[in-house]
């Protein structure tokens, strides 16, 4: 398969330091790929080295298929970027900045501009220099930046950083709006779940500089990750009826006397009955769904400071 | 390239550079006129083969313009990488070495053009009022082409020369540190203890001439290939 992005065995090792290691992303064409991991894991440092501003120390991405060299400067004609946070030409005003870079991408499209600002609420502050901008409309200015020459691939790093809640949804419906609509890629990345989640086709999840798993959220939906939580008593005997009586294999007994069955074959009812005529006393019974948190807490064994 | 200069100039509003420049060369020209009395007393400095008028206008110009050198390499140059405007410009799909030699450039065709036309306007209004002032213009030969010559000559050198002022400021990642180093090559260049002087020792200023260079390319040099930090 063809990747818009592809990134083969990164590495980057700064005074000693490795930051990341045997990174491997592969973006397929008009998707959204979701770049998840905890602060300090490495996100931003793959996305510099995808966009040139640092060198890998090993390893090699490709971009078009073609591979990124010091001297690939007309793939930048074909990407639109925001790495760790936009930077301005602060005493010009936003409309200015937006025109400024039209100059230096050499993309001249009447209305563009003004296009760029309506898509992100800026109409209003156009006029207004930058440096009076909050951080929120900075940010937003970011992105009318970054889509403004539309791009064919979107590197997006914490986007929605600074943004109040409406803000974060205006930001996601255009993101899904430009991958339906025009079939940008995007790679986005975020160290909160559940933005990443709501709008990703693909997850790449990066932990400590090595990325742990690469997946669809198809994939996730379609693996056996509703299960049956029951808290009990005596979780020992009731682990014995469970495989005993019932035959199940696939559950897990948690702490606190939790015990998850993945094993759909039995309802909840029979459950329920088969431990209570084993004299199991059931404090609760319910079906659940693991959600992508508790896979990406099961990847990253817990850590990571917010996600 | 000079479509990038434009740029340069254009999104560090040029015109504010031009308003001091003009500021500069006003206050300047103010205070050779009130001076002028005291210089003509001292006419002759054989040391330097010039009039005392003619030895002041290069030192005061250069004095200034150096520095105004100075705080555009700092602004423009220095400030890119402070503000972390240059990692915008790198993700541009123009060539590294293009980008910052467009800067180098923006600040060099200004201070020198400054520079020129500030002396220029200094010399020709000193010979335009010294029916008033009673100034002596010996020395000042407007009329010949060397005495341009040396003026442009002059110019071109000191700019040149203030660029070692830039590896300074990238070095520390300061533009306070790019601007304190080109008053430093002042004191260097136009300074004097008692008698002792560099300012008319050509091979001091061609080693200088080659240490800017140097500069410069090793600001340009790698650039392609280095991390932005």
């Amino acid at each position: 398969m063809s990747y818009i992005l592809q990134t083969s065995r990164l590495t980057k090792t700064i005074g000693g330091k490795e930051l990341v290691r045997d990174v491997e992303l592969h973006v397929k064409k008009g998707e959204i790929y979701g770049f998840l991991g905890p602060n300090g894991a490495g996100k931003t440092t793959v996305m510099k080295m995808i966009m040139n501003l640092w060198k890998p120390t090993m390893g090699s991405v490709e971009l078009f298929g073609k591979p990124l060299t010091p001297k690939s400067y007309e793939v930048m004609r074909r990407i639109g970027s925001i790495i760790e946070f936009p930077t301005f030409y602060e005493h010009m005003t936003g409309e200015e900045n937006l025109r400024m870079h039209c100059e230096y991408m050499g993309y001249y499209q009447h209305g563009s501009v003004e296009k760029a600002l309506t898509m992100l609420d800026l109409t209003a502050a156009a006029k207004m220099p930058v440096k009076n901008y909050s951080l929120g409309m900075k940010e937003r200015l970011g992105i009318a930046r970054a889509i403004l020459c539309k791009p064919e691939l979107l590197i997006l790093d914490e986007p929605t950083n600074g943004l109040d809640p409406a803000g974060m949804k205006q930001i996601r419906e255009l993101l899904r709006t430009l991958s339906a609509e025009q079939g940008t890629t995007i790679v986005v990345s975020s160290h909160i779940l559940s933005e990443i989640e709501s709008i990703a086709d693909t997850i790449g999840i990066i932990h400590q500089g090595r990325i742990k798993k690469e997946i669809g959220l198809k994939e996730i939906e379609e693996m056996s990750l509703a299960y049956i939580e029951l808290s009990v008593q005596n979780p020992e005997r009731a682990a014995y009826v469970l495989a005993d009586k019932l035959g199940l294999t696939n559950f897990k007994v948690m702490e606190d006397g939790m015990i998850r069955i993945y094993d759909d074959r039995v309802t909840t009812e029979e459950m329920a009955k088969m431990l209570a005529s084993n004299e199991v006393s059931v404090t609760s019974l319910g079906r659940k769904a693991e959600t992508l948190e508790d896979y990406f807490l099961k990847l990253t064994g817990g850590g990571g400071d917010k996600c | 390239m000079l479509k990038l200069i434009k740029l340069e100039w254009k999104k560090n509003r040029i015109f504010k550079y031009i308003r001091n420049a003009a500021i500069t060369t006003a206050v300047l020209l103010l205070f050779l006129l009130m001076a002028a009395g005291e210089l003509e007393t001292v006419e002759t400095v054989q040391s330097y083969g010039k009039s005392m008028l003619d030895t002041s206008v290069g030192l005061f110009v250069h004095m200034a313009y150096i520095v105004f050198t100075g705080v555009m390499i700092a602004v423009y140059i220095v400030g890119a990488y402070e503000k972390k405007t240059i990692n915008l410009m790198f993700s541009y799909p123009i060539k590294r070495s293009k980008i910052i030699l467009s800067k180098i450039c923006a600040v060099w065709l200004f201070n020198f053009t400054a520079m020129v036309l500030s002396k220029a306007v200094i010399y020709l209004v000193l010979i335009a009022t010294k029916s008033v002032t009673g100034i002596s213009a010996a020395g000042i030969s407007v009329g010949e082409p060397s005495f341009w010559a040396d003026a442009v000559l002059s110019a071109a050198a000191m700019v040149s020369i203030s660029f070692i002022a830039l590896p300074v400021g990238l070095k520390m990642r300061s533009s306070k540190a790019a601007i304190v180093a080109s008053v430093i090559i002042v004191c260097f260049t136009q300074g004097g203890i008692g008698s002792a002087t560099l300012a008319n020792n050509m091979t001091f200023y061609a080693i200088l001439f080659v240490v800017a260079m140097a500069s410069v390319w090793l600001s340009v040099s790698r650039v392609e290939t280095r991390d932005v930090m």
